[in-house]
């Protein structure tokens, strides 16, 4: 699944691992959201939404596989 | 608006302080089998197994799912999978064992017996698990 994680994180000048703080995950969790290998639960991919203040949906591209980037 | 996600981990110390304990529980068991020597290299390793989790947790993100599987919900995830394949390659060892057993006129009780184990097991945790989600 592809998400604009990286791109949201880079624009908001934070780490990986600041990211992670904030979210209650390890950095690699959100460093295998980044690059597609791990599909986040419900819950947390609301919670990076919520972050970023975007709609879910547009932070996460269900349509679209992370390999087809 | 921010909204951490709920930390799942228990302690760092939990799995590496159960595998001296089970170190500690072979070598009470193979003492009293009249093994201490044998008990004590157990121990033995079970320490170092305990410290090399400690050691390099920090280096390798796997180790780091072995010492704390419940840190976040994508260790969690790992450790279900791993476990899951851990759990298919041993009924897989024992269903052949049973085969080889009644291949070769021997006695597959003990195998047959793990592998209904296993069975039952799958079972009844499947049968729990659909009730609660």
């Amino acid at each position: 699944m592809q998400n604009l994680i990286r791109e949201l994180r880079a624009a908001a000048g934070l780490s990986q691992g600041k990211l992670a703080t904030e979210m209650g995950v390890s950095r690699q969790t959100i460093n295998a959201i980044e690059t597609g290998r791990y599909t986040p639960s419900l819950p947390l991919a609301i919670a990076l939404a919520r972050f970023f203040s975007r709609p879910v949906e547009e932070v996460f591209d269900a349509d679209a596989d992370a390999n087809d980037a | 608006m921010q909204m951490r996600m709920r930390m799942m981990h228990r302690s760092k110390w939990l799995v590496p302080s159960f595998a001296v304990a089970l170190g500690l529980v072979y070598l009470a068991v193979q003492w009293a089998g009249g093994d201490p020597r044998g008990g004590l290299v157990s121990l033995a390793i079970m320490v170092a197994f305990a410290a090399a989790l400690v050691a390099f947790s920090g280096r390798s993100s796997a180790i780091e799912v072995m010492r704390n599987p419940r840190a976040d919900e994508r260790s969690a995830m790992l450790d279900l999978r791993a476990t899951a394949f851990a759990g298919l390659v041993v009924i897989t060892a024992v269903i052949a064992a049973v085969f080889y057993e009644l291949a070769r006129g021997g006695d597959p009780s003990p195998y047959a017996q793990l592998g209904a184990l296993g069975g039952v097991a799958y079972l009844v945790a499947l049968f729990v698990l659909q009730r609660r989600s």
